[in-house]
Protein backbone atom coordinates (compact mmCIF):
# COMPACT_ATOMS: atom_id res chain seq x y z
CA UNK A 1 0.00 0.00 0.00
CA UNK A 2 1.17 3.39 -0.74
CA UNK A 3 2.36 5.03 2.47
CA UNK A 4 0.38 8.28 3.90
CA UNK A 5 1.74 11.67 4.14
CA UNK A 6 0.90 15.23 2.88
CA UNK A 7 1.93 14.89 -0.41
CA UNK A 8 0.02 12.10 -1.78
CA UNK A 9 -2.75 13.51 -0.16
CA UNK A 10 -2.99 16.68 -1.70
CA UNK A 11 -1.91 14.76 -4.89
CA UNK A 12 -5.52 12.48 -4.24
CA UNK A 13 -7.45 16.13 -3.76
CA UNK A 14 -6.03 17.71 -6.63
CA UNK A 15 -6.89 15.09 -8.64
CA UNK A 16 -10.36 15.23 -7.27
CA UNK A 17 -10.38 19.33 -8.33
CA UNK A 18 -10.40 20.72 -4.78
CA UNK A 19 -8.41 22.20 -2.11
CA UNK A 20 -7.62 21.85 1.91
CA UNK A 21 -6.04 23.37 4.28
CA UNK A 22 -2.69 22.10 6.39
CA UNK A 23 -4.71 21.70 9.28
CA UNK A 24 -7.40 19.83 7.15
CA UNK A 25 -4.73 17.37 6.20
CA UNK A 26 -2.99 17.21 9.42
CA UNK A 27 -6.77 15.83 10.33
CA UNK A 28 -6.90 13.30 7.47
CA UNK A 29 -3.45 11.70 8.65
CA UNK A 30 -4.96 11.13 11.97
CA UNK A 31 -8.11 9.81 10.36
CA UNK A 32 -5.93 7.52 7.77
CA UNK A 33 -3.57 6.34 10.96
CA UNK A 34 -7.38 5.19 13.04
CA UNK A 35 -8.90 3.80 9.21
CA UNK A 36 -5.76 1.76 8.57
CA UNK A 37 -5.81 0.44 11.70
CA UNK A 38 -9.46 -0.74 11.44
CA UNK A 39 -8.66 -2.13 8.44
CA UNK A 40 -5.38 -4.06 9.56
CA UNK A 41 -8.58 -6.04 11.91
CA UNK A 42 -10.09 -6.74 8.29
CA UNK A 43 -6.68 -7.70 7.48
CA UNK A 44 -6.41 -10.48 9.99
CA UNK A 45 -9.68 -11.96 8.74
CA UNK A 46 -8.81 -15.25 6.84
CA UNK A 47 -10.42 -17.24 4.44
CA UNK A 48 -11.82 -14.14 2.63
CA UNK A 49 -9.17 -14.36 -0.97
CA UNK A 50 -11.37 -16.67 -2.52
CA UNK A 51 -14.70 -15.02 -2.02
CA UNK A 52 -15.57 -13.00 -5.23
CA UNK A 53 -15.84 -9.23 -4.03
CA UNK A 54 -19.55 -8.12 -3.20
CA UNK A 55 -20.65 -4.89 -5.15
CA UNK A 56 -24.20 -5.47 -4.80
CA UNK A 57 -26.47 -6.95 -1.84
CA UNK A 58 -28.06 -9.80 -4.50
CA UNK A 59 -28.60 -10.04 -8.28
CA UNK A 60 -31.82 -7.80 -9.39
CA UNK A 61 -34.74 -10.31 -10.55
CA UNK A 62 -37.45 -9.07 -12.60
CA UNK A 63 -36.66 -5.71 -13.99
CA UNK A 64 -36.72 -6.40 -17.55
CA UNK A 65 -35.11 -4.19 -19.84
CA UNK A 66 -37.57 -1.17 -20.79
CA UNK A 67 -38.50 -0.50 -24.69
CA UNK A 68 -36.50 1.39 -27.02
CA UNK A 69 -38.41 4.23 -27.25
CA UNK A 70 -38.25 7.52 -27.85
CA UNK A 71 -39.37 9.70 -24.17
CA UNK A 72 -39.87 13.28 -23.45
CA UNK A 73 -36.66 15.29 -23.99
CA UNK A 74 -36.29 18.68 -21.82
CA UNK A 75 -36.98 22.00 -23.99
CA UNK A 76 -34.31 24.98 -24.25
CA UNK A 77 -35.95 26.80 -21.68
CA UNK A 78 -35.65 24.03 -19.03
CA UNK A 79 -32.24 22.86 -20.02
CA UNK A 80 -31.14 26.47 -19.20
CA UNK A 81 -33.40 26.80 -15.70
CA UNK A 82 -30.71 26.07 -13.94
CA UNK A 83 -27.54 27.46 -16.01
CA UNK A 84 -25.99 30.44 -14.22
CA UNK A 85 -24.49 32.11 -17.51
CA UNK A 86 -26.21 31.86 -20.84
CA UNK A 87 -25.66 33.30 -24.19
CA UNK A 88 -27.57 33.10 -27.16
CA UNK A 89 -29.99 30.48 -25.20
CA UNK A 90 -27.03 28.62 -24.98
CA UNK A 91 -24.66 27.46 -21.91
CA UNK A 92 -21.74 29.45 -21.86
CA UNK A 93 -18.57 27.53 -20.28
CA UNK A 94 -15.14 29.12 -20.09
CA UNK A 95 -12.83 28.34 -23.11
CA UNK A 96 -11.85 24.59 -23.53
CA UNK A 97 -9.48 25.45 -26.72
CA UNK A 98 -7.59 28.11 -28.03
CA UNK B 1 -55.57 15.75 20.37
CA UNK B 2 -55.25 16.83 16.22
CA UNK B 3 -55.02 15.16 13.28
CA UNK B 4 -51.86 15.52 12.88
CA UNK B 5 -50.68 14.14 15.86
CA UNK B 6 -51.84 10.55 14.68
CA UNK B 7 -51.34 8.00 12.09
CA UNK B 8 -52.58 7.93 8.47
CA UNK B 9 -55.14 5.61 8.32
CA UNK B 10 -56.57 7.65 11.38
CA UNK B 11 -56.40 11.02 9.25
CA UNK B 12 -57.63 9.38 6.13
CA UNK B 13 -60.81 7.99 8.14
CA UNK B 14 -61.12 11.78 9.62
CA UNK B 15 -60.86 13.01 5.90
CA UNK B 16 -63.41 10.30 4.31
CA UNK B 17 -66.25 11.20 7.21
CA UNK B 18 -65.59 14.99 6.42
CA UNK B 19 -63.92 15.67 9.81
CA UNK B 20 -61.16 17.20 8.47
CA UNK B 21 -60.29 18.31 4.80
CA UNK B 22 -56.52 18.62 2.89
CA UNK B 23 -56.51 22.26 3.36
CA UNK B 24 -57.06 22.57 7.55
CA UNK B 25 -54.38 19.65 7.52
CA UNK B 26 -51.66 21.56 5.25
CA UNK B 27 -52.36 24.94 6.77
CA UNK B 28 -52.18 23.36 10.35
CA UNK B 29 -48.80 21.50 9.25
CA UNK B 30 -47.38 24.47 7.63
CA UNK B 31 -48.33 26.76 10.81
CA UNK B 32 -46.34 24.01 13.06
CA UNK B 33 -43.97 24.00 10.50
CA UNK B 34 -43.00 27.92 10.93
CA UNK B 35 -42.77 27.37 14.85
CA UNK B 36 -40.08 24.17 14.24
CA UNK B 37 -37.40 24.49 17.06
CA UNK B 38 -35.51 21.90 15.33
CA UNK B 39 -33.98 23.49 12.44
CA UNK B 40 -35.68 20.70 10.10
CA UNK B 41 -36.22 22.48 7.19
CA UNK B 42 -34.52 22.96 4.04
CA UNK B 43 -37.23 24.49 2.70
CA UNK B 44 -40.98 24.88 2.74
CA UNK B 45 -42.93 24.73 -0.61
CA UNK B 46 -46.03 26.36 1.55
CA UNK B 47 -47.14 28.21 -1.99
CA UNK B 48 -47.49 24.62 -3.60
CA UNK B 49 -48.95 22.46 -0.81
CA UNK B 50 -51.60 25.09 -0.27
CA UNK B 51 -52.51 24.99 -3.98
CA UNK B 52 -52.52 21.42 -4.21
CA UNK B 53 -54.91 21.36 -1.07
CA UNK B 54 -57.40 23.97 -2.61
CA UNK B 55 -57.72 20.86 -5.57
CA UNK B 56 -58.43 18.47 -3.00
CA UNK B 57 -62.49 18.82 -2.70
CA UNK B 58 -63.53 15.33 -3.01
CA UNK B 59 -62.09 12.75 -0.72
CA UNK B 60 -61.15 9.38 -2.46
CA UNK B 61 -61.85 5.63 0.38
CA UNK B 62 -59.57 3.71 -1.34
CA UNK B 63 -56.72 6.46 -1.39
CA UNK B 64 -54.79 6.32 2.21
CA UNK B 65 -52.89 9.26 1.13
CA UNK B 66 -55.45 12.14 -0.18
CA UNK B 67 -54.80 15.12 1.21
CA UNK B 68 -51.96 13.98 3.89
CA UNK B 69 -49.27 16.39 4.65
CA UNK B 70 -46.05 14.96 4.35
CA UNK B 71 -42.32 16.18 3.94
CA UNK B 72 -39.25 14.23 1.55
CA UNK B 73 -35.23 14.54 3.11
CA UNK B 74 -34.13 17.31 0.36
CA UNK B 75 -31.57 14.79 -1.30
CA UNK B 76 -34.78 13.50 -3.51
CA UNK B 77 -34.95 15.36 -6.77
CA UNK B 78 -38.45 17.23 -6.82
CA UNK B 79 -39.16 19.51 -10.02
CA UNK B 80 -39.18 23.29 -9.70
CA UNK B 81 -38.14 22.94 -6.16
CA UNK B 82 -34.54 23.41 -5.05
CA UNK B 83 -32.66 20.45 -3.73
CA UNK B 84 -29.25 20.75 -2.29
CA UNK B 85 -28.37 17.52 -0.38
CA UNK B 86 -27.48 19.78 2.29
CA UNK B 87 -24.48 20.68 0.56
CA UNK B 88 -23.60 24.09 -0.68
CA UNK B 89 -21.92 23.15 -4.25
CA UNK B 90 -25.98 22.39 -4.87
CA UNK B 91 -27.33 25.93 -3.50
CA UNK B 92 -29.70 27.11 -6.15
CA UNK B 93 -30.24 23.94 -8.01
CA UNK B 94 -33.65 23.39 -9.29
CA UNK B 95 -34.60 20.33 -10.29
CA UNK B 96 -35.87 19.12 -14.01
CA UNK B 97 -37.79 16.12 -13.16
CA UNK B 98 -39.06 14.01 -9.97
CA UNK B 99 -37.70 11.28 -7.89
CA UNK B 100 -40.45 8.27 -8.22
CA UNK B 101 -40.93 8.24 -4.85
CA UNK B 102 -42.15 11.58 -5.06
CA UNK B 103 -43.90 11.27 -8.35
CA UNK B 104 -45.66 7.95 -6.34
CA UNK B 105 -47.19 10.55 -3.47
CA UNK B 106 -48.17 13.05 -5.72
CA UNK B 107 -49.90 10.91 -7.76
CA UNK B 108 -51.70 9.99 -4.86
CA UNK B 109 -52.14 13.37 -3.81
CA UNK B 110 -50.26 13.51 -0.59
CA UNK B 111 -49.30 17.27 -0.31
CA UNK B 112 -45.42 18.23 0.24
CA UNK B 113 -45.02 20.51 2.71
CA UNK B 114 -41.48 20.97 2.34
CA UNK B 115 -37.83 19.56 2.28
CA UNK B 116 -35.85 18.51 5.50
CA UNK B 117 -32.36 18.76 6.40
CA UNK B 118 -29.66 16.44 6.23
CA UNK B 119 -26.32 15.45 6.72
CA UNK B 120 -24.13 16.86 3.62
CA UNK B 121 -24.98 14.53 0.56
CA UNK B 122 -26.41 11.99 3.25
CA UNK B 123 -22.85 11.52 4.38
CA UNK B 124 -23.09 11.26 7.72
CA UNK B 125 -24.99 10.18 11.23
CA UNK B 126 -25.29 12.77 13.25
CA UNK B 127 -27.36 15.89 11.58
CA UNK B 128 -24.31 18.00 12.01
CA UNK B 129 -22.83 18.32 8.94
CA UNK B 130 -25.28 20.13 6.44
CA UNK B 131 -24.88 23.26 5.36
CA UNK B 132 -28.06 24.71 7.09
CA UNK B 133 -25.87 23.65 10.64
CA UNK B 134 -27.71 21.40 13.37
CA UNK B 135 -30.52 19.50 13.36
CA UNK B 136 -32.16 18.93 17.81
CA UNK B 137 -34.01 16.61 19.10
CA UNK B 138 -37.49 17.60 19.76
CA UNK B 139 -37.46 15.42 22.92
CA UNK B 140 -34.80 17.82 24.41
CA UNK B 141 -35.52 20.60 25.61
CA UNK B 142 -32.35 21.99 26.07
CA UNK B 143 -31.49 21.15 22.90
CA UNK B 144 -28.19 19.19 23.65
CA UNK B 145 -28.48 15.99 21.97
CA UNK B 146 -28.63 15.18 18.53
CA UNK B 147 -31.24 13.37 16.31
CA UNK B 148 -29.13 11.24 14.72
CA UNK B 149 -28.54 11.14 10.66
CA UNK B 150 -28.46 11.84 8.21
CA UNK B 151 -32.11 11.89 7.85
CA UNK B 152 -31.83 13.96 10.59
CA UNK B 153 -34.67 16.78 9.33
CA UNK B 154 -37.27 14.16 8.33
CA UNK B 155 -37.18 12.38 12.08
CA UNK B 156 -37.47 15.93 13.52
CA UNK B 157 -40.36 17.11 11.39
CA UNK B 158 -42.26 13.53 12.07
CA UNK B 159 -41.40 13.36 15.85
CA UNK B 160 -42.06 17.33 16.71
CA UNK B 161 -46.05 16.03 15.07
CA UNK B 162 -45.87 18.47 12.32
CA UNK B 163 -46.20 15.79 9.57
CA UNK B 164 -47.81 12.26 10.22
CA UNK B 165 -45.01 10.85 7.79
CA UNK B 166 -41.86 11.72 6.19
CA UNK B 167 -38.98 10.18 3.84
CA UNK B 168 -35.53 9.82 4.22
CA UNK B 169 -32.76 7.86 3.08
CA UNK B 170 -30.43 4.58 3.92
CA UNK B 171 -27.40 3.89 3.22
CA UNK B 172 -25.58 2.73 6.78
CA UNK B 173 -28.88 3.49 9.23
CA UNK B 174 -29.63 6.98 7.79
CA UNK B 175 -33.45 6.47 8.92
CA UNK B 176 -33.73 3.15 11.27
CA UNK B 177 -30.67 4.99 13.79
CA UNK B 178 -32.56 8.45 14.40
CA UNK B 179 -36.38 6.68 14.31
CA UNK B 180 -34.57 5.31 17.34
CA UNK B 181 -33.35 8.41 19.20
CA UNK B 182 -36.88 9.93 17.93
CA UNK B 183 -39.49 7.30 19.23
CA UNK B 184 -40.45 7.01 15.72
CA UNK B 185 -41.01 4.04 13.24
CA UNK B 186 -38.21 3.66 11.06
CA UNK B 187 -38.49 1.36 7.96
CA UNK B 188 -36.14 0.36 4.62
CA UNK B 189 -37.67 -2.31 3.02
CA UNK B 190 -35.08 -4.84 0.49
CA UNK B 191 -32.69 -3.26 -1.56
CA UNK B 192 -34.89 -3.83 -4.99
CA UNK B 193 -37.97 -3.04 -3.79
CA UNK B 194 -38.24 1.00 -4.01
CA UNK B 195 -36.75 2.59 -7.04
CA UNK B 196 -34.10 4.87 -6.26
CA UNK B 197 -34.90 6.85 -9.54
CA UNK B 198 -34.01 10.68 -8.51
CA UNK B 199 -32.64 9.90 -5.10
CA UNK B 200 -28.68 10.99 -5.08
CA UNK B 201 -26.93 8.42 -5.23
CA UNK B 202 -24.09 8.50 -1.95
CA UNK B 203 -23.43 4.54 -2.32
CA UNK B 204 -25.62 2.93 -4.58
CA UNK B 205 -24.70 -1.06 -3.55
CA UNK B 206 -25.80 0.04 0.14
CA UNK B 207 -28.35 3.12 -0.25
CA UNK B 208 -31.99 2.72 0.54
CA UNK B 209 -35.50 4.38 0.51
CA UNK B 210 -36.86 4.31 3.80
CA UNK B 211 -39.72 6.06 5.57
CA UNK B 212 -40.52 7.57 9.18
CA UNK B 213 -43.91 6.81 10.41
CA UNK B 214 -45.64 7.26 13.90
CA UNK B 215 -47.06 3.33 13.46
CA UNK B 216 -45.95 0.14 11.88
CA UNK B 217 -49.37 -0.29 10.03
CA UNK B 218 -48.41 2.98 8.60
CA UNK B 219 -44.98 1.72 7.14
CA UNK B 220 -46.56 -0.63 5.61
CA UNK B 221 -48.85 0.93 3.71
CA UNK B 222 -45.94 3.34 2.50
CA UNK B 223 -44.77 0.18 1.47
CA UNK B 224 -47.99 -0.90 -0.71
CA UNK B 225 -47.33 2.90 -2.44
CA UNK B 226 -43.71 3.15 -3.24
CA UNK B 227 -43.02 -0.47 -3.91
CA UNK B 228 -42.94 -1.43 -7.67
CA UNK B 229 -40.41 -1.93 -10.99
CA UNK B 230 -39.39 0.96 -12.88
CA UNK B 231 -37.93 1.63 -16.26
CA UNK B 232 -35.64 4.66 -14.71
CA UNK B 233 -33.82 2.04 -12.23
CA UNK B 234 -32.53 -1.07 -13.46
CA UNK B 235 -32.09 -2.21 -9.56
CA UNK B 236 -36.02 -1.93 -9.12
CA UNK B 237 -37.42 -5.53 -8.91
CA UNK B 238 -40.91 -6.02 -9.96
CA UNK B 239 -41.15 -9.33 -6.98
CA UNK B 240 -44.08 -9.92 -5.80
CA UNK B 241 -45.60 -7.52 -2.83
CA UNK B 242 -48.06 -9.59 -0.65
CA UNK B 243 -50.87 -7.90 0.81
CA UNK B 244 -49.68 -5.65 4.06
CA UNK B 245 -52.61 -6.45 6.24
CA UNK B 246 -50.69 -7.31 9.73
CA UNK B 247 -52.11 -8.99 12.49
CA UNK B 248 -48.80 -8.91 14.89
CA UNK B 249 -49.64 -12.55 14.83
CA UNK B 250 -45.85 -14.07 15.63
CA UNK B 251 -46.80 -17.86 16.58
CA UNK B 252 -44.63 -20.03 15.22
CA UNK B 253 -41.98 -17.34 13.96
CA UNK B 254 -38.15 -17.57 14.79
CA UNK B 255 -36.78 -14.51 16.41
CA UNK B 256 -32.71 -14.34 16.35
CA UNK B 257 -31.01 -12.53 18.57
CA UNK B 258 -27.15 -12.40 17.84
CA UNK B 259 -25.64 -12.42 21.83
CA UNK B 260 -22.42 -10.41 20.85
CA UNK B 261 -24.39 -7.22 20.12
CA UNK B 262 -25.97 -7.66 23.16
CA UNK B 263 -22.64 -7.99 25.30
CA UNK B 264 -21.51 -5.17 23.77
CA UNK B 265 -24.36 -2.91 24.91
CA UNK B 266 -24.18 -1.63 28.66
CA UNK B 267 -27.13 0.52 29.25
CA UNK B 268 -28.98 -1.37 31.41
CA UNK B 269 -32.15 0.27 31.00
CA UNK B 270 -32.07 -0.29 26.96
CA UNK B 271 -31.37 -4.33 28.15
CA UNK B 272 -33.66 -4.92 30.44
CA UNK B 273 -37.11 -3.46 27.95
CA UNK B 274 -35.18 -5.47 25.25
CA UNK B 275 -35.20 -8.52 27.16
CA UNK B 276 -38.81 -7.72 28.33
CA UNK B 277 -40.29 -7.88 24.63
CA UNK B 278 -38.33 -11.15 23.99
CA UNK B 279 -39.91 -12.83 26.96
CA UNK B 280 -43.94 -11.49 25.30
CA UNK B 281 -42.75 -12.20 22.20
CA UNK B 282 -42.41 -15.86 23.44
CA UNK B 283 -45.24 -15.63 25.12
CA UNK B 284 -47.29 -14.87 22.03
CA UNK B 285 -45.46 -17.87 20.71
CA UNK B 286 -42.33 -17.15 18.53
CA UNK B 287 -39.46 -18.96 19.40
CA UNK B 288 -36.45 -17.03 20.44
CA UNK B 289 -32.98 -18.27 20.26
CA UNK B 290 -29.86 -16.67 20.66
CA UNK B 291 -27.02 -17.29 18.12
CA UNK B 292 -23.60 -16.25 18.14
CA UNK B 293 -21.74 -13.99 14.98
CA UNK B 294 -18.13 -13.94 15.01
CA UNK B 295 -16.63 -11.07 16.53
CA UNK B 296 -13.78 -10.41 14.50
CA UNK B 297 -16.72 -9.82 11.59
CA UNK B 298 -18.96 -7.73 14.13
CA UNK B 299 -15.60 -5.88 14.49
CA UNK B 300 -15.45 -5.00 10.76
CA UNK B 301 -18.10 -4.02 9.67
CA UNK B 302 -17.65 -0.04 10.53
CA UNK B 303 -14.61 -0.07 8.40
CA UNK B 304 -16.19 -2.07 5.81
CA UNK B 305 -18.32 0.29 5.59
CA UNK B 306 -16.28 2.96 5.43
CA UNK B 307 -13.79 1.62 2.80
CA UNK B 308 -17.04 0.87 0.62
CA UNK B 309 -18.79 3.99 0.87
CA UNK B 310 -16.27 6.37 0.64
CA UNK B 311 -15.17 4.52 -2.32
CA UNK B 312 -18.41 4.53 -4.32
CA UNK B 313 -19.22 8.35 -3.04
CA UNK B 314 -16.31 9.73 -4.55
CA UNK B 315 -17.10 8.31 -7.88
CA UNK B 316 -20.69 8.92 -7.34
CA UNK B 317 -19.98 13.15 -7.01
CA UNK B 318 -17.81 13.33 -9.39
CA UNK B 319 -20.58 15.15 -11.40
CA UNK B 320 -20.74 18.08 -9.28
CA UNK B 321 -18.63 20.10 -10.29
CA UNK B 322 -20.05 23.66 -10.33
CA UNK B 323 -20.85 23.86 -13.99
CA UNK B 324 -24.04 21.79 -14.25
CA UNK B 325 -24.99 22.11 -11.14
CA UNK B 326 -24.59 24.85 -8.29
CA UNK B 327 -24.14 28.52 -8.08
CA UNK B 328 -22.39 30.11 -10.54
CA UNK B 329 -18.62 29.84 -9.44
CA UNK B 330 -16.11 31.74 -12.15
CA UNK B 331 -12.98 30.57 -13.73
CA UNK B 332 -10.90 31.16 -16.72
CA UNK B 333 -11.24 27.44 -17.68
CA UNK B 334 -13.62 24.88 -16.48
CA UNK B 335 -10.99 23.51 -14.72
CA UNK B 336 -10.53 26.58 -12.50
CA UNK B 337 -14.65 26.69 -12.44
CA UNK B 338 -14.28 23.16 -10.94
CA UNK B 339 -11.72 23.49 -8.65
CA UNK B 340 -13.34 26.62 -6.90
CA UNK B 341 -16.75 24.90 -6.98
CA UNK B 342 -15.71 21.75 -5.07
CA UNK B 343 -13.10 23.89 -2.92
CA UNK B 344 -16.43 26.34 -2.10
CA UNK B 345 -18.82 23.74 -2.21
CA UNK B 346 -17.88 20.51 -0.27
CA UNK B 347 -17.17 20.81 3.48
CA UNK B 348 -14.10 19.47 5.04
CA UNK B 349 -15.40 16.33 6.09
CA UNK B 350 -17.29 15.43 2.34
CA UNK B 351 -13.42 16.05 0.91
CA UNK B 352 -11.69 13.96 4.01
CA UNK B 353 -14.26 10.96 3.10
CA UNK B 354 -13.94 11.70 -0.82
CA UNK B 355 -9.85 11.24 -0.71
CA UNK B 356 -10.06 8.59 1.85
CA UNK B 357 -12.60 7.46 -1.16
CA UNK B 358 -9.81 8.06 -3.71
CA UNK B 359 -7.01 6.43 -1.62
CA UNK B 360 -8.74 3.10 -1.40
CA UNK B 361 -9.31 3.21 -4.82
CA UNK B 362 -5.29 3.45 -6.33
CA UNK B 363 -4.06 1.01 -8.15
CA UNK B 364 -1.88 0.00 -5.24
CA UNK B 365 -4.50 -0.27 -2.81
CA UNK B 366 -7.25 -1.75 -4.20
CA UNK B 367 -6.62 -5.07 -3.61
CA UNK B 368 -5.65 -4.49 0.08
CA UNK B 369 -8.36 -2.27 0.65
CA UNK B 370 -11.51 -1.69 -1.48
CA UNK B 371 -11.50 -5.46 -2.72
CA UNK B 372 -10.56 -6.49 0.84
CA UNK B 373 -13.56 -4.87 2.25
CA UNK B 374 -15.69 -6.04 -0.82
CA UNK B 375 -14.96 -9.61 0.11
CA UNK B 376 -15.13 -9.14 4.07
CA UNK B 377 -18.68 -7.66 3.17
CA UNK B 378 -19.11 -11.03 1.62
CA UNK B 379 -18.39 -12.82 4.09
CA UNK B 380 -20.74 -10.75 6.27
CA UNK B 381 -23.47 -11.33 4.25
CA UNK B 382 -22.99 -14.87 3.99
CA UNK B 383 -22.86 -16.00 7.50
CA UNK B 384 -25.96 -13.42 8.36
CA UNK B 385 -27.36 -15.54 5.76
CA UNK B 386 -26.82 -18.73 7.88
CA UNK B 387 -28.89 -17.46 10.61
CA UNK B 388 -31.70 -16.30 8.41
CA UNK B 389 -31.45 -21.10 7.86
CA UNK B 390 -32.55 -21.33 11.43
CA UNK B 391 -34.61 -18.00 11.55
CA UNK B 392 -37.29 -15.79 9.76
CA UNK B 393 -35.81 -11.99 11.56
CA UNK B 394 -33.29 -10.87 13.62
CA UNK B 395 -34.03 -8.72 16.75
CA UNK B 396 -31.63 -6.30 18.47
CA UNK B 397 -31.51 -2.76 20.80
CA UNK B 398 -31.57 -0.07 17.53
CA UNK B 399 -28.44 1.55 19.36
CA UNK B 400 -26.71 0.87 22.76
CA UNK B 401 -28.04 4.44 24.06
CA UNK B 402 -30.43 7.32 23.73
CA UNK B 403 -29.68 9.91 21.70
CA UNK B 404 -25.94 11.39 22.30
CA UNK B 405 -25.20 15.05 22.91
CA UNK B 406 -23.38 17.03 20.64
CA UNK B 407 -20.47 17.47 22.79
CA UNK B 408 -20.07 13.75 23.21
CA UNK B 409 -20.43 13.34 19.13
CA UNK B 410 -18.28 13.84 15.82
CA UNK B 411 -18.17 12.64 12.30
CA UNK B 412 -14.38 12.50 12.64
CA UNK B 413 -13.50 8.80 12.34
CA UNK B 414 -13.27 7.04 15.87
CA UNK B 415 -10.77 4.06 16.79
CA UNK B 416 -13.25 3.54 19.73
CA UNK B 417 -16.92 2.71 18.39
CA UNK B 418 -19.77 -0.35 19.70
CA UNK B 419 -20.69 -2.60 17.66
CA UNK B 420 -24.02 -1.82 19.06
CA UNK B 421 -23.61 1.08 17.09
CA UNK B 422 -22.87 -0.26 14.03
CA UNK B 423 -24.75 -3.56 13.37
CA UNK B 424 -27.79 -1.69 11.68
CA UNK B 425 -25.35 -1.73 8.61
CA UNK B 426 -25.71 -5.16 8.32
CA UNK B 427 -29.38 -4.90 6.85
CA UNK B 428 -27.37 -2.67 4.06
CA UNK B 429 -24.67 -5.10 3.30
CA UNK B 430 -27.19 -7.70 2.67
CA UNK B 431 -29.92 -5.14 1.62
CA UNK B 432 -32.18 -6.82 4.03
CA UNK B 433 -35.94 -5.32 5.32
CA UNK B 434 -35.00 -3.80 8.23
CA UNK B 435 -37.60 -1.94 10.67
CA UNK B 436 -37.18 0.58 13.82
CA UNK B 437 -39.79 0.58 16.37
CA UNK B 438 -40.06 1.98 19.86
CA UNK B 439 -39.51 0.19 22.54
CA UNK B 440 -39.12 2.99 25.68
CA UNK B 441 -37.66 6.20 27.32
CA UNK B 442 -34.73 6.86 29.15
CA UNK B 443 -34.46 10.03 30.80
CA UNK B 444 -37.58 11.21 28.81
CA UNK B 445 -35.45 10.15 25.60
CA UNK B 446 -36.69 7.18 23.36
CA UNK B 447 -35.20 4.41 22.16
CA UNK B 448 -35.73 1.90 19.61
CA UNK B 449 -35.74 -2.09 18.70
CA UNK B 450 -35.02 -3.52 15.46
CA UNK B 451 -36.13 -6.08 13.37
CA UNK B 452 -34.23 -7.20 10.47
CA UNK B 453 -35.75 -10.06 7.86
CA UNK B 454 -34.53 -12.00 5.17
CA UNK B 455 -34.36 -10.30 1.75
CA UNK B 456 -38.30 -9.42 0.18
CA UNK B 457 -40.05 -10.71 3.47
CA UNK B 458 -41.68 -7.39 4.03
CA UNK B 459 -44.30 -9.21 5.70
CA UNK B 460 -42.81 -10.89 8.27
CA UNK B 461 -40.50 -7.92 9.33
CA UNK B 462 -43.30 -5.91 9.60
CA UNK B 463 -45.57 -8.64 11.36
CA UNK B 464 -42.68 -8.83 14.48
CA UNK B 465 -42.67 -5.35 14.19
CA UNK B 466 -46.07 -5.11 14.83
CA UNK B 467 -46.42 -7.56 17.57
CA UNK B 468 -43.67 -5.94 19.81
CA UNK B 469 -45.43 -2.33 19.13
CA UNK B 470 -48.52 -4.34 20.32
CA UNK B 471 -46.41 -5.37 23.31
CA UNK B 472 -45.02 -1.70 24.45
CA UNK B 473 -48.07 0.50 23.67
CA UNK B 474 -46.07 2.75 22.22
CA UNK B 475 -47.80 4.07 19.03
CA UNK B 476 -48.38 7.09 17.98
CA UNK B 477 -45.69 9.04 19.53
CA UNK B 478 -44.64 12.49 19.28
CA UNK B 479 -43.31 15.46 21.54
CA UNK B 480 -46.93 16.82 21.26
CA UNK B 481 -48.50 13.35 22.74
CA UNK B 482 -45.64 12.10 24.76
CA UNK B 483 -47.41 12.90 28.00
CA UNK B 484 -50.44 10.40 26.73
CA UNK B 485 -48.52 6.85 26.27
Amino acid sequence: MKPIDKPLLVDASTRLLFTMTDNQYELLITEFDILLKQMALIGQIINVDHLEPMTFPFAIQGSPMRQDVAGPTLTQAQALTNVSQQLDGQIKLPKVVG
Amino acid sequence: MAWLDLNIQVIHDALVSGQTTPLALTEEALARAQLDTCNSFECLTAEQALAHARTLTVPEPNNLFWGIPYVLKDNFSTTAIPTTAGSNILNGYIPLYDATVYAKLKAANAILIGKTTLDELAMGGTGMTGHKGWQYNPYDEKKERLIGGSSSGSAAAVASGIVPFSLGSDTGDSVRKPASYAGLVGFKPTWGRISRYGLFPFAPSLDHVGYFTRTVDDAASLTTLLSGQDDQDATATNQTLPPLILSGNVKGLRIAVIEQVIRSIKDQTILKRFEETLVALTLAGAHVEYVQFPLPLLNAIYPTYMTISCAEATSNNANLDGLRFGPGYQGKTYQDVMMQARTEGFSELIKRRFVIGSYVLMRENQHDLFLRAQRVRRLIVDTLNEIYQHADVIYLPAAPTIAPKFTDSSDRLSSEYLIGDSHLALGNFAGLPSITIPLGFKDGMPFGGNVMGKAFAEFTTLEVAKAIETITGLANLSVRNRSQV
